[in-house]
């Protein structure tokens, strides 16, 4: 049975266990249900395609919170005080892509750590670079 | 073309409009929403999906949704072209959102800056939301960064 990563397993260079992500039609549309972000270019590839989309794209907001469920899923209990995410391309809905992660940081006295976060699409291309700042109560 | 306008000299609009409030509104922390985010993004830890969880709170980026009225101040200068392209967002969670809080939110420009690169110069505006409880508790920051062609 695996233990919850506690801050003193953690060192500088770890890296996060690779994650593929649902991005389907499906949950993206019940994403921007909840977040009232019903956008045709979100929930309909051809109104995506007519706006000069390859496809319907996945909100910037919602590849943040795959981020943030992946540092969750890593560090269970953690606390993520900050999380930057700079959107760089666009990254299609219901195709395949892949977030990484990888410690480039630790604060023993406030016991945090830095990290970098990778979104790359289907095509190679990255999608979306990002840091977090992750606490680890006592 | 004969409409070119006199270039914006950056500076100038970071010293008048950096800092200055232009936008007040309220949101309502709805459970529904708060679980139906989570889950969507993935999200398996029950603090984020389970509102019977005894420190059931918002996921993080979870106020990125809460757009405020206007974009940019009225009298804000036109700079660039277009509406511009979302860049991204940077949040900083202060303390934990908590479903049936209402959220009051205010609005001001954090920056103004440009940047060259092979596509030549870009300019970046950042908006930034601050989100505070009914006890006045800053909850959530959030820094939009809108990019627009030089």
């Amino acid at each position: 049975m695996s233990h919850a990563l506690s801050f003193e397993d953690i060192e500088l260079g770890d890296e996060l266990s690779e994650s593929h992500p649902d991005v389907s039609m499906a949950a993206v549309t019940k994403f921007c249900h909840a977040a009232k972000h019903l956008f045709e270019r979100f929930i309909d590839h051809e109104a995506a395609r007519a706006e000069g989309f390859a496809g319907a794209i996945v909100p910037g907001i919602m590849s943040q919170g795959l981020l943030a469920a992946m540092v969750h899923r890593w560090a269970p209990g953690c606390i993520i005080k900050n999380i930057d995410t700079v959107f760089r391309g666009s990254l299609l809905v219901d195709s395949e892509i892949v977030m990484t992660g990888a410690v480039t940081d630790t604060d023993e006295a406030q016991r945090r750590i830095e990290l970098d976060l990778t979104i790359i699409a289907e095509d190679g291309r990255t999608g979306v670079i990002g840091t977090a700042t992750v606490e680890f109560p006592e | 073309m004969g409409n070119a306008e006199a270039p914006v000299e950056l500076g100038a609009v970071r010293d008048r409009w950096v800092g200055v409030e232009f936008d007040w509104a309220s949101f309502d922390m709805r459970v529904e929403d708060m679980v139906a985010w989570a889950k969507a993004c993935g999200e398996q830890d029950p603090r984020f999906t389970d509102p019977d969880h005894t420190d059931f709170q918002a996921h993080p980026g979870f106020t990125t949704h809460c757009m405020s009225g206007r974009v940019l101040p009225d009298d804000f200068p036109q700079i660039g072209g277009g509406f511009g392209i979302d860049g991204g967002k940077n949040v900083q969670v202060h303390a934990p959102i908590r479903a049936g809080d209402t959220l009051h939110a205010t609005t001001t420009i954090a920056d103004v800056f440009d940047k060259t690169g092979r596509s030549g110069t870009m300019i970046f505006i950042v908006q930034r939301m601050e989100f505070r409880n009914d006890e006045g508790e800053l909850v959530s920051t959030v820094d939009w960064k809108m990019i627009k062609k030089a």
